[in-house]
């Protein structure tokens, strides 16, 4: 564990303007650095969750059973929505790495392939559970496949977007650590203070991180209810 | 007012509808909304890939190309090391059984006190549930390099890692399942006169332990999986043999290795799975 | 003119409906009976192909409905409308919103799924909504509405399509005697006025004598009767509904309605050859 000298602790700068090492201070001598790597860190997971969750919504309806068109449709959306899901992001995220160089990109693709496959599973279940009379009813007036689930399918709305919030929340946490195979944010930093061996730093962007997943899972959670209550009061 | 078709709906009965059902033609407000809304996240879309120099894709063909086909082209078997992976198969099998083992231990423990039936005294049991959101919050990898730097490399990190989250989700798991159980039969244990440990015992446990079961397995599973990406960042196991091959470009090492952990992993799962079966189907007569 | 010719429908354990040819003319208005599970909402349902015929065929002025495939099979669900026991509206949408998917078949894909619908088309499906006495509900969600209100919604659906046909499935079961009232003064109301041919599918006996003019029972997936109300005796009704002959079979047994439209204004094969000449039914 780090040396936590508690005198050291709250020392602020000395008299040539460099930070005493111990201190808080030291600790932190790159904060902007940090702010600024938190801050793509989080742009990272918004882009990718909104591209996997975009995927997602398409995968989904050929992916529920009671919707899907054909049984082989079905069954190719499925598996391929297993392969995305089953692969953790850190592995997409290395193969990335290697294929684009190193940089964010290679992160929120790899964050974006994963969601797709773990929120089509959440949505296609939720599909799965939905009535299917509305969607008969449109079937009824001549609609075709797209219609059908165009107009039959929006009740389950409310859930899709709770889910994609959910999911905002894990991936936050994801790109914050798949910098460390160089795909982009706050990991690359946590890699480069590791092979530092500068103790002081590594808790201090474990901390940073630690914190700025709790404020967003608040934040989502914070919207999450708003939204889903105002579904119900609707 | 039997206007029978489409065809007989002229402009002046299309005016004289707008003018008792305005909005029904659509509230170009709320259509402004809408469009500012998607154009707001499409534009946030693009802006963001640009940002992040969405273009290298154009320039990646070839090395992907290149990576694919060595995933697939063996060759030079024998200079595989295979005692090295199989061994590092069986540390990381370990590692997920020992965590998850010790976690469920632990948690069954902790459970208690952060339930609202068993402990009914509010601070502690917040004091409990917050400490496990800390446990549960922090990501499994980010414990991993904690004790990698702890304890050094090699699977204690892992186990420690596996251990720390999981016993802050299964605790959690727990308590849930011990708030929902049924007061009824902890009462009649409780009538007999059996003090507080027996009351746990045998009005609690038993209504505990199908769900206690259940998620262990299936943690254990998901732990297989979480023990082969610490290895990732050095806590043991097959990913650390993972990461050095990769590094070393012998991608039809990682080929073989990937796909002897993907079967390993589909084992387990369907292990998993049976025991489930036969064990909850036991217990529901 | 719609005729079936020998339709069945096999599943693997039963025979749901076998050997079912009618003659129906445009402009009828038609009551089918029968017990549950008697072969009903199947027939219905392969007239517009939501249930697929194992054998016979369907055809409708000429045309073969039963060998439609791809955009030919969606005009022709758009020409036949149709209206559920479960009204099969979309909840989450506005009551105008869902009578103007009634006119999905006529949109490209681009319109139908950015929901750009014409002000014509507006305008007809609030003149619509209107003769179902709906308009003032036009924006509300439709899942807010009571039963009654969303089978006459559906009903406005049914009417924006312009059909030739109005098929009724059960459309008053799961309603209250006022409200089924209602809905089956619309159908009526439609099928004198407009034209168009209503097949409805009815369990209570009464509600077939007093609203229409031709009524078929169906026993076990077989036709077993055809013909005007009239002709439809206690002996025939027990035998439709399989009563046992002991059982004392009341038709007020079946009975939910408050009433309907005496026997002198029911149309004869006369009147609907006449109403054809004179061009009622509009093409």
């Amino acid at each position: 564990m780090p040396n936590l000298e508690l005198d050291k602790l709250l020392l602020s700068r000395g008299d040539d303007g460099r930070a005493i090492p111990g201190s808080i201070a030291y600790w932190y001598s790159d904060f902007w650095t940090y702010i600024q790597l938190i801050v793509e860190t989080i742009f990272m997971a918004l882009t990718a969750t909104i591209i996997g969750a975009a995927a997602a919504f398409l995968l989904c309806f050929p992916a529920a059973r009671n919707l899907a068109p054909n049984s082989v449709i079905f069954l190719l959306s499925r598996r391929f929505m297993e392969i995305c899901r089953g692969v953790p992001e850190i592995l997409y995220a290395l193969v990335l790495v290697f294929a684009i160089g190193i940089g964010p990109l290679a992160g929120v693709v790899a964050i974006a392939i994963h969601t797709a496959g773990a929120l089509g599973k959440l949505f296609a279940e939720v599909n799965e559970n939905a009535s299917l009379r509305p969607v008969e009813g449109i079937r009824g007036v001549g609609g075709n496949w797209f219609e059908e689930m165009r107009y039959g399918v929006p009740q389950v709305m409310p859930n899709f977007v709770s889910y994609t919030l959910l999911r905002f929340e894990i991936n936050v946490r994801a790109s914050s650590i798949v910098g460390f195979v160089g795909a982009g944010g706050i990991g690359t930093e946590l890699n480069r203070v590791i092979s530092l061996y500068s103790d002081d730093r590594v808790v201090a962007v474990l901390l940073l991180i630690v914190l700025t997943v709790t404020l967003i899972d608040l934040l989502s959670e914070r919207l999450r209810t708003h939204f889903i209550g105002k579904e119900h009061f609707a | 007012m039997t206007a029978a078709t489409l065809a007989g709906i002229g402009p002046d009965e299309i005016a004289s509808v707008r003018r008792m059902h305005p909005q029904a033609f659509g509230s170009w407000r709320g259509k402004l909304v809408q469009w500012a809304v998607w154009v707001g996240v499409i534009g946030y879309v693009i802006g963001s890939l640009w940002y992040f120099d969405v273009w290298k894709f154009a320039y990646a063909s070839d090395r992907v190309w290149r990576l694919i086909a060595a995933m697939f082209t063996w060759k030079d078997m024998e200079t595989w090391r295979y005692a090295d992976i199989y061994t590092g198969i069986a540390q990381t099998l370990a590692m997920a059984f020992l965590g998850t083992m010790l976690a469920s231990l632990a948690a069954l423990f902790i459970g208690f006190f952060a339930a609202r039936n068993t402990m009914p005294f509010g601070p502690l049991r917040h004091l409990v549930r917050r400490m496990l959101d800390v446990l549960r919050g922090v990501d499994q990898l980010i414990w991993g390099l904690v004790f990698v730097r702890a304890v050094g490399l090699g699977p204690l990190a892992g186990v420690l890692a596996i251990f720390v989250s999981d016993t802050g989700t299964l605790s959690k798991l727990y308590s849930e399942a011990i708030e929902n159980i049924d007061r009824k039969q902890v009462e009649g244990v409780r009538a007999t006169g059996a003090g507080p440990i027996k009351v746990v015992r045998y009005g609690y446990l038993p209504q505990v332990l199908p769900v206690f079961i259940s998620q262990s397995l299936y943690f254990f599973e998901s732990s297989t999986r979480s023990a082969t990406i610490l290895g990732l960042v050095g806590a043991g196991g097959i990913g650390m043999i993972i990461i050095e091959r990769f590094r070393a470009n012998l991608f039809d090492q990682v080929a073989f290795v990937v796909l002897n952990v993907l079967v390993c992993i589909f084992v387990i799962d369907w292990l998993s799975r049976k025991i489930r079966e036969r064990f909850i189907g036991e217990t529901s007569h | 003119m719609l005729t079936t010719e020998k339709l069945t429908k096999n599943f693997k354990t039963r025979n749901a409906v076998s050997d079912v040819s009618l003659s129906i003319p445009q402009g009828q208005m038609v009551g089918v009976i029968g017990r549950s599970g008697a072969g009903k909402s199947t027939l219905l349902r392969m007239v517009n192909r939501l249930a697929e015929p194992t054998g016979g065929s369907i055809t409708f002025e000429g045309r073969d409905v039963t060998a439609l495939r791809g955009r030919a099979l969606l005009e022709w669900r758009a020409t036949c409308a149709m209206v559920f026991q479960q009204f099969n509206l979309v909840g989450r949408l506005d009551v105008l919103t869902n009578v103007l998917t009634g006119r999905l078949y006529h949109h490209g894909f681009v319109a139908s799924m950015l929901q750009l619908f014409t002000a014509s088309e507006r305008a007809f499906a609030i003149r619509a909504l209107d003769r179902l006495g709906m308009a003032h509900t036009a924006l509300q969600q439709a899942d807010t509405l009571s039963g009654g209100q969303m089978q006459r919604v559906a009903i406005a659906r049914a009417l924006v399509q312009e059909p030739r046909i109005l098929l009724a499935d059960e459309p008053i079961a799961s309603l209250d005697p006022l409200n089924a009232k209602v809905v089956m003064d619309a159908l009526r109301t439609i099928n004198r006025e407009d034209g168009i041919t209503v097949v409805c599918n009815l369990h209570t006996l009464d509600t077939a004598r007093s609203y229409c003019d031709r009524i078929i029972g169906l026993k076990d997936g077989v036709l077993v009767f055809d013909g005007t109300p009239e002709m439809l005796t206690q002996e025939m009704a027990r035998e439709i509904y399989g009563a046992e002959a002991d059982d004392a079979f009341a038709e007020g047994l079946t009975s939910t309605s408050l009433g309907g439209v005496p026997a002198k204004q029911r149309l004869t094969e006369r009147d609907l050859a006449k109403n054809a000449q004179l061009g009622l039914a509009a093409s």
